[in-house]
């Protein structure tokens, strides 16, 4: 079933937690869960194709403003197909196509001829599954956005670092090595040098996919929290496989099945009561 | 917890279109993709270069060529050329009647052990037989040689008006037109110049009678060889003679009908050079462009190279690959790859200085005497350059094959071991099969570096121009040859720029570009099919 | 299992059979090859060492002035030898020596009085001096040659792989790439006198040699730079790319820093190549002997449009137009040495450093 009902209903609230047995995590109540935000992204009719083979169909999804939207799903089900659509890191791969429907951001339809690829991605940021620092300085790297940008300016470059450094919560640690290569950093570190290196050019929408998929839990919990005070700033999407990060990060989540979606609601609904007998396997752990 | 309604958040305008600079209506982004393709597109334009120069400065040979034989044929060349082969003919049997005394006399001399006086004395018979054949050819032989030059005189006079009126051609070209009027040109009428030559053929056809007359009463009374051995040969020489005979009234009725306006078809000019059995430059007679006795030489000493760098560059991969330690490996393939780096020339250095020489020793010894060709005089021959080529066809056999053996995925030999074969069987069942048009790419792209090398094969083939005698057998690959490479190698900085000679190198160079692509092609189809085959 | 309950045979033992024979036959013969190919590349490499060392070696002689020491056979022209008996004695003189002496000697007799000495002596070309010129030849035509190859290399390669989406342009682009590094050098020599030396009217000099060398060694240089490109983590464009890079701006800040390091060095192999060829500058650039160094000219411009003298070139020379001799062959295995330590050297350097940096970049 497709539950594209616009998010502004917000979830009632939680009063019968009702939780089955078979969930092992509890879903947070949040703040947000009861504030309406505005539609950022939308996806109608979506259709894409690796070229003759149909990864995604006919999806239709509303993104929330500042909030953080998981998708969920068994491996191949198209959730970072889709992610990778939104911010067109698809155009890299050859043969790929997209044949009917449309993403719009801000109501601007992202693939349209006159949307420029270059300036779509300053906006729209994205953060990789494996960590993947260039072979720079830590400075450098953080800064690597904006001087392809073209900002020289040292004072300016230098307070973006600190920022981006404290945003992405590893300030503390290597303020005093900033000169070092990148790749001296542990696995989460360098996943976080990833976030701040994203957030330097301040892009509106940051999309992660599966970011901690490469991580012990201790790093893991660090970028959690990271992704958590970041929603205040950023619209975040995050690609994951593991059902309690979804559970402890997201505001909505959108289960995807065969290059379908599935159901979309708010992640409390998904994970307590779905409506779709194949979320509930799924969130379930019956399969997947 | 009623919610309370938010006001929509300050928006920042998100623009993510941008007009970009344009030159010619591409972003520089797509300009800066144009150019990197422009320059991708280099290797194509130069292949294509390389075809359209080889063309531009070799196709005129066509035409340059037809001139050539029409003027043999016109200048009467053609015609003296069919006398001169009956008298050739002739010549050959002599040469083998010769061959019969030589014969004789080394059988009187070795099995009979008489003494060289004795022997000479046995054979005055012979002697005599022989020397009065020989004779007969005399009457014809005059004739030849006397028309051989008037037919050289018509081709010079026509040379000379040909150049006078180039001449006058470059005078009115610059606009002298005083002194193009003052080039003298003297016409050529053939059919006035051939008159004398023609007029021979009465005289000539009465001469030829005479030598068949002399030959049939000489041959009655064959002379008799002292070595019974000998018999059949005698008997065969009889038998060449009636042949030769039985040939004349054929070469008389040519000569007869010999036509000096016939004209020359297009496609011989191509025929001829493609055909041709006959590379001969700047004689005073008649040019051939025949690039057959080129090909064969180049054939030649690939074919030995790779007769000799096939097993070894093969068999070193298996090794290292297969059975050698890791440590050897690490060794072995970085040196061999080595041997890769040694200049031609130096090699062909070596082969000059050294391995000539030392190929010549080791041919003269005594117990290396049943080898085919073995021992020979020559210190530059198809196989020295051949043993040079083969060593720098082995790198790239043993680097190329090593990498096939390489991809041969690991669980074919594993497959075989579980199975209770040992390792040789694996190898040379499963392995070697698995790779074998990875190795016979390897073979081929080792056979496309031999034939196109050509410093080696200008120092050390020899560089006779002429088709190995392949009736000797085996002995024709110690036989100096000449071959595409060398040719275009030695040539080139000696010709006339434009001149028909010029033009047939290009075409050499032309072949030989054409067997390159081909022998590349050849190889990557085996090598597709392979990665087909493996999966 | 105990030892007592052991069958009398063990059923896994060796049993000698005659395949066990061959097959260590077949292993001696594949391993004979292998060391018979080593033994032939050392004999040629030995050969022209022990004859072409003492040559160089006794070129050293000090000198009068800054920096003392010169080597007369590495950094003097050749010229001809002369062979001569002088008052009973043997002697062998370069063509300058021979001069001076001759006039000295003749000068002498004439002040004692005496009858001008009679010289006969036979002379040898090129046998004598150095082959200076031939090494100032050689450097320039691989400075040139890789630089126009490097540029249209990496360029090409950078579109091949950074760029070009697979298509029939591309294929077609890759076969020509492999086509061309089938193409014999003797051709190329044809072509680019052809194309250079006759149609473009550069004569033998040594942009018509650049040009040709650079077009030979150019499939070379594309595989090593693609080669070099390929290693480079997809990582490193994506995550550039996603930061609203443009794709020339990755390409210059994030994957070429890192391939240039491998394009170079793979490069190197082609250096050997345009240093050992001496088909394609048959015609095209080199000169048989010539008396002026290339940087003696009058404008600029003549720098590049004259034609020069180059090792391999000499060898050929050498070896095939002057006797063999004991007198000739001091120069020629002295020139072979140096031309094959010099492209010995690249290529060793080469290998050497490939093999190291496949080691250090690990990303």
């Amino acid at each position: 079933m497709e539950t594209s009902t616009p998010s502004t209903s917000a979830a009632p609230a939680p009063t019968s937690a009702a939780t089955p047995a078979s969930r092992a995590f509890a879903v947070p109540v949040r703040s947000t869960d009861t504030v309406q935000a505005a539609n950022l992204i939308e996806i109608e009719n979506f259709d894409f194709y690796y070229g003759a083979k149909q990864a995604l169909f006919d999806i239709n999804l509303k993104l929330d403003d500042k909030r953080v939207t998981a998708f969920i799903g068994p491996s191949g089900c198209g959730k970072s197909t889709l992610l990778r659509c939104l911010n067109r890191m698809n155009d890299l791969i050859d043969g790929t196509s997209v044949k009917r429907g449309k993403v719009t951001v801000r109501g601007i339809d992202i693939n349209s001829r006159d949307v420029d690829p270059i300036e779509l991605r300053k906006r729209v940021g994205m953060v990789f599954q494996k960590s993947n620092p260039f072979p720079k300085s830590i400075y450098e790297n953080v800064v690597y956005g904006l001087r392809i940008q073209g900002e020289t300016n040292k004072a300016r470059l230098d307070e973006v670092v600190e920022k981006s450094l404290r945003g992405a919560a590893l300030w503390d640690e290597v303020k005093d090595r900033l000169h070092e290569s990148g790749l001296g950093l542990s696995g989460g570190q360098q996943q976080r040098l990833c976030i701040a290196r994203t957030i330097a050019v301040s892009p509106e929408i940051i999309l992660m996919d599966e970011p901690c998929s490469a991580l012990d839990p201790i790093a893991t919990a660090k970028v959690e929290e990271l992704i958590h005070d970041l929603k205040k700033e950023y619209t975040i999407i995050i690609v994951t496989h593991s059902m309690q990060q979804a559970a402890r990060c997201s505001d909505k989540t959108a289960f995807f099945y065969m290059g379908k979606l599935v159901e979309y609601a708010d992640t409390r609904t998904i994970f307590m009561n779905p409506a779709n007998p194949q979320t509930e396997a799924y969130v379930s752990g019956r399969f997947g | 917890m009623s919610p309370a309604p938010v006001a929509p958040p300050p928006q920042k305008p998100f623009v993510i279109q941008k007009a970009r600079t344009r030159f010619f209506g591409l972003t520089l982004d797509e300009t800066i993709r144009a150019f990197f393709g422009g320059n991708a597109l280099m290797a194509v334009v130069v292949l294509a270069l390389i075809t359209f120069f080889l063309f531009r400065e070799g196709s005129e040979f066509f035409g340059q060529n037809r001139e050539s034989i029409t003027l043999y044929r016109k200048a009467g060349l053609e015609y003296v050329d069919q006398m001169r082969a009956q008298q050739e003919s002739h010549t050959a049997l002599t040469r083998y009647l010769f061959d019969i005394r030589l014969r004789a006399a080394k059988h009187l001399t070795e099995e009979k052990g008489l003494s060289a006086a004795d022997a000479n004395a046995q054979l005055a018979s012979l002697d005599e037989f022989a020397g009065r054949y020989s004779d007969t050819i005399e009457p014809v032989r005059g004739m030849v040689s006397e028309l051989t030059d008037v037919a050289v005189a018509i081709k010079e006079k026509y040379t000379l008006s040909r150049d006078a009126e180039k001449e006058r051609a470059q005078f009115i070209a610059a606009g002298m037109a005083a002194e193009a009027a003052e080039v003298k040109i003297i016409p050529v009428d053939f059919k006035v110049e051939l008159a004398p030559l023609v007029g021979m053929t009465p005289a000539y056809v009465e001469a030829a009678n005479g030598v068949s007359t002399a030959i049939t009463a000489l041959l009655a009374t064959p002379p008799t060889v002292p070595a019974p051995a000998l018999n059949a040969r005698l008997q065969r020489f009889q038998e060449l003679n009636q042949q030769y005979i039985a040939s004349f009234p054929a070469t008389q009725k040519r000569l007869e009908t010999w036509d000096y306006q016939k004209p020359v078809p297009a496609l011989d000019t191509f025929t001829g050079f493609i055909l041709g059995k006959e590379w001969k430059t700047a004689s005073f007679w008649q040019d051939w462009y025949g690039v057959v006795p080129l090909f064969i030489g180049s054939l030649m000493v690939s074919v030995i190279a790779l007769f000799l760098a096939v097993p070894l560059g093969v068999g070193a991969a298996i090794y290292i690959n297969q059975f050698a330690s890791a440590r050897e490996q690490r060794l072995v393939k970085p040196a061999i790859e080595f041997i890769s780096a040694i200049p031609s020339v130096v090699l062909g250095f070596f082969g000059i200085a050294v391995l000539g020489q030392a190929l010549r020793a080791l041919s003269q010894v005594e117990a290396l005497s049943w080898v085919p060709g073995f021992p020979f005089a020559e210190r530059l021959n198809a196989l020295t350059a051949g043993c040079l080529l083969a060593l720098i066809a082995v790198p790239t056999i043993f680097t190329l094959a090593e990498d096939a053996l390489n991809n041969v995925p690991r669980a074919f030999k594993e497959a075989s071991f579980a199975l209770g074969a040992s390792r040789m069987q694996t190898i040379l069942r499963i392995v070697v099969p698995a790779s074998l048009s990875g190795i016979v790419s390897a073979i081929l792209l080792g056979l496309g570096r031999v034939i196109g090398e050509t410093m080696v094969v200008l120092l050390c083939a020899g560089n006779r121009i002429a088709i190995p005698d392949f009736t000797a057998g085996l002995t024709a690959f110690v036989q100096p040859v000449h071959t595409m490479t060398g040719i275009i190698a030695q040539e080139m900085g000696e010709v006339v720029r434009g001149e028909i000679h010029y033009r047939a190198l290009f075409m050499v160079g032309l072949v030989l570009f054409l067997i390159a692509l081909l022998i590349n092609f050849l190889a990557q189809k085996i090598v597709r099919k392979y990665r087909v085959s493996i999966g | 299992m105990s030892a007592v309950s052991l069958p009398p045979v063990n059923p896994f033992a060796h049993k000698p059979s005659r395949t066990q024979a061959l097959e260590k036959f077949v292993l001696g013969a594949f391993r004979a090859a292998t060391y018979f190919i080593l033994l032939c590349g050392l004999v040629v490499f030995a050969d022209i060492i022990i004859k072409g060392v003492p040559t160089v070696v006794n070129g050293f002689k000090t000198t009068a002035q800054f920096p003392y020491v010169t080597n007369t056979f590495l950094f003097t022209a050749p010229e001809s030898l002369y062979v001569f008996e002088h008052q009973g004695q043997a002697m062998e003189m370069g063509d300058k020596d021979y001069r001076a002496f001759r006039e000295a000697a003749e000068a002498e007799a004439v002040a004692a009085g005496q009858p001008a000495p009679k010289f006969k002596a036979t002379s040898y070309v090129y046998s004598a001096g150095g082959i200076w010129p031939c090494i100032v030849g050689t450097v320039l035509l691989v400075i040139g040659s890789m630089s126009i190859a490097l540029v249209l290399g990496v360029c090409s390669a950078i579109f091949l792989n950074e760029y070009a989406k697979d298509g029939p342009v591309v294929r077609f682009i890759r076969l020509a790439i492999l086509n061309l590094a089938g193409v014999p050098s003797i051709v190329f020599g044809l072509f680019g006198f052809g194309m250079f030396v006759i149609f473009c009217v550069w004569n033998v000099s040594l942009m018509a040699g650049w040009f040709t060398l650079a077009f030979m060694v150019l499939p070379v240089v594309i595989t090593a730079s693609e080669e070099s490109l390929k290693a480079v983590p997809k990582g490193f464009r994506e995550g550039s790319l996603a930061l609203g890079a443009t794709k020339w701006q990755t390409i210059r800040k994030n994957v070429l820093p890192y391939a240039l390091p491998g394009i170079l060095t793979s490069s190197i192999l082609g250096i050997a190549r345009v240093a050992g060829e001496t088909a394609p500058i048959m015609f095209t650039a080199a000169y048989v002997v010539r008396d002026k160094l290339p940087w003696d000219v009058e404008k600029v411009g003549d720098f590049f449009f004259q034609g020069v003298m180059a090792l391999p070139y000499h060898i050929y020379v050498v070896s095939s137009k002057i006797p063999q001799n004991e007198y000739t062959a001091r120069v020629q295995y002295g020139t072979a040495f140096v031309f094959l330590a010099i492209v010995g050297l690249i290529a060793t350097a080469s290998i050497l450093l490939r093999n190291n940096l496949r080691g250090r970049y690990k990303w």
